[in-house]
């Protein structure tokens, strides 16, 4: 490499201001760190209106390409078809900075058919992080449909030099699902920016609350899509019986398939004004609503890694997780929130209540959770460890021939 | 004029998803006797295709260099994500001809149908290859003027490669007027090819040398 820094070319479906799940913020946080800690960094994500197709963003260049916009037969035939566009500009960049990139790092299955063109044809390696996986998402393969995404995903950590995971839980799982060497993963945590939170007014959250709950009433919040993995019907299962120990509101904030049914369920349980439904809500108002709610919940039954948890301990709110995937590590029970099994609303209702009822609790744990925030989960570091990666895989190439 | 198109030795790429043995249609053999033809006028022509069983093979025979590759994603819901992902494929094989074979001294790509431009034009973008479009049928054809978003998938990478390409090569008059009326693809980058008519590889040979700078007479 000589003089020049370390480059790496990150390929995303998914970038500020387009946000679609977590790879977004994590692309963009992950960037933004590396080119503080000297890495010249390209992003090629797909467009959005309104967005500029080239514009240096907190000193990452990014560059957003024509996504195919003609209606597609389904979701995934558009990936591969974005891909050809992504793939095609993403080579024009490469030659017009010279071939000055070292490293690909595709982010999930999204852009797999980019970055493993891109890896052949400039013979550079290919880092892969794996945020999710189809046999976890549909919690197994059953049609053809997801057999095709998974034996892709399997092609893309085949071709991949290193294989990213965010949590322990990944790793062990990714290795199962496609049957990958032990010593072909790494495991670096998802980060958290907890310098949005600090910045998040206090004096009018009073009144902002009140948008949402009855004074007397403590808030329980929800964040993430309405959708099976995400288990947010055992937490429609467990409001009754939260109910009857303590008064509370629940917040659900986000969309899914699954919102007609839950929303249907509520009603017919008497319960429409103790559940609200705000749909996909702007990152303000979720930032305020994290700082005021009384618990965070996130009851998923898949959860790779489980960043809203996360988001709300940076935000100072005592969560209650299901004890499962990357949840299991994030959170030490009764130490940094407090687990229940998954998939149990009796185990669910009891952290809440458990929370809601001891005060001094609530404060023990949102402290811990705090700190623990900042030692472990913190940008910089978690980019300092992805530079590691990039350095330790750029040793193994220049020192191997290609084949 | 003919004898002063093969001075100088020129490397090929040929993309095409059908290939002997494996014959689809007719453009496999139409395929195989370019090459054949093309190695007679002392052109080296590297042949990449597809084929399920005698994958990872490489051969030469009559002077042709084949690369066959299978794709790495056996589970399809139809041919286009077929397709889309066997490209990548095609991608890695023109790599390793392009940097480990011909020593980086390809002077361009020769691709039929529509098959492989994804992997023609990431090619392109990515080492600097100029390509031809050979076009054997479209879709517009093919489908007889259906506009699902399947068939819209096909043509916009139809629209693609003429799009991206140095120039089209069409086996007729009428399928010049077509390419004309259903991609507007301006005339000047059409050149008619019958493969019926006598000395045809010399017509093709022709417009490749128009691409390499207009060497190779002396």
């Amino acid at each position: 490499m000589g003089a020049r820094d370390l480059a790496v070319m990150m390929l995303s479906w998914e970038f500020p201001p387009r946000i679609i799940g977590g790879i977004s913020p994590h692309v963009y946080y992950l960037s933004r760190s590396l080119a503080r800690n000297g890495v010249k960094v390209y992003v090629v994500t797909c467009d959005f209106p309104g967005a500029p197709s080239r514009e240096v963003v907190d000193g990452v260049e990014v560059f957003r390409v024509d996504s195919y916009k003609n209606p597609s037969p389904d979701f995934a035939s558009w990936v591969y078809l974005m891909n050809v566009n992504m793939q095609k500009e993403a080579a024009a960049i490469v030659r017009s900075v010279g071939g000055g990139v070292d490293v690909f790092h595709a982010h999930d299955w999204l852009v797999a058919d980019a970055g493993i063109g891109l890896k052949h044809v400039f013979r550079r390696p290919l880092l892969v992080t794996v945020h999710s996986t189809e046999i976890g998402r549909r919690n197994g393969i059953h049609f053809d449909y997801e057999r095709m995404i998974h034996e892709t995903e399997a092609w893309m950590t085949y071709e991949a030099w290193r294989v990213v995971c965010c949590s322990d839980y990944m790793v062990g799982h990714v290795r199962w699902a496609f049957g990958l060497p032990g010593d072909k993963l790494v495991m670096v945590p998802n980060g958290v920016n907890a310098d949005v939170y600090a910045r998040v007014g206090g004096e009018d959250l009073g009144g902002f609350r009140l948008r949402f709950a009855l004074p007397e009433e403590k808030i329980v919040l929800f964040v993430g899509r309405l959708v099976y993995e995400k288990g947010v019907h055992v937490l429609v299962n467990a409001v009754s019986k939260v109910l009857s120990k303590v008064n509370a509101k629940f917040v659900i904030v986000g969309n899914g398939y699954m919102k007609e049914q839950l929303s249907g369920l509520i009603r017919g349980l008497g319960l429409g004004h103790k559940v609200l439904f705000t749909g996909f809500v702007d990152d303000d108002t979720l930032r305020r609503l994290q700082k005021c709610a009384d618990v965070s919940v996130v009851p998923s039954l898949f959860e790779p890694f489980g960043i809203v948890a996360l988001e709300a301990m940076a935000a100072g709110s005592p969560v209650v997780v299901s004890d499962t995937g990357g949840l299991s590590e994030i959170v030490e029970h009764d130490v940094t929130g407090v687990k229940v099994f998954a998939d149990n609303p009796e185990s669910l209702a009891w952290g809440i209540t458990k929370v809601l009822l001891d005060r001094g609790y609530a404060d023990w744990l949102r402290n811990n959770a705090l700190k623990k925030v900042h030692e472990k989960y913190d940008w910089d570091r978690i980019s300092q460890q992805t530079k590691d990666v990039y350095s330790n895989v750029l040793g193994e190439y220049s020192k191997s021939t290609w084949a | 004029m003919c004898a002063f198109y093969v001075v100088t030795l020129m490397e090929v790429l040929i993309f095409s998803w059908e290939y002997p043995p494996r014959v689809v249609g007719h453009l496999a053999d139409y395929v195989r006797e370019l090459a054949a033809q093309l190695v007679k006028n002392k052109v080296k022509a590297y042949v990449v295709t597809y084929h399920d069983f005698l994958t990872g093979g490489y051969d030469e025979a009559d002077g042709i260099s084949t690369y066959r590759v299978t794709n790495p994603v056996k589970t399809h819901i139809g041919v286009l994500t077929w397709v889309l992902t066997l490209n990548q494929e095609v991608e890695r094989a023109a790599a390793n001809i392009y940097y480990d074979r011909s020593g980086r001294q390809i002077s361009l790509i020769d691709v039929h149908d529509w098959h492989f431009i994804p992997a023609a034009v990431t090619l392109k973008k990515g080492l600097g290859l100029p390509f031809v479009y050979s076009v054997d049928s479209l879709e517009e054809h093919r489908s007889h003027g259906a506009n699902s978003p399947f068939n819209m998938a096909i043509k916009s990478i139809e629209w693609l490669g003429m799009y991206e390409a140095e120039r089209l090569i069409v086996k007729s008059d009428w399928m010049r007027d077509e390419a004309y009326r259903v991609y507007k693809v301006p005339l000047e980058k059409v050149v008619v090819v019958s493969p019926k008519s006598g000395g045809w590889v010399k017509h093709v040979l022709g417009v490749y040398q128009s691409l390499v700078g207009g060497g190779g007479v002396v």
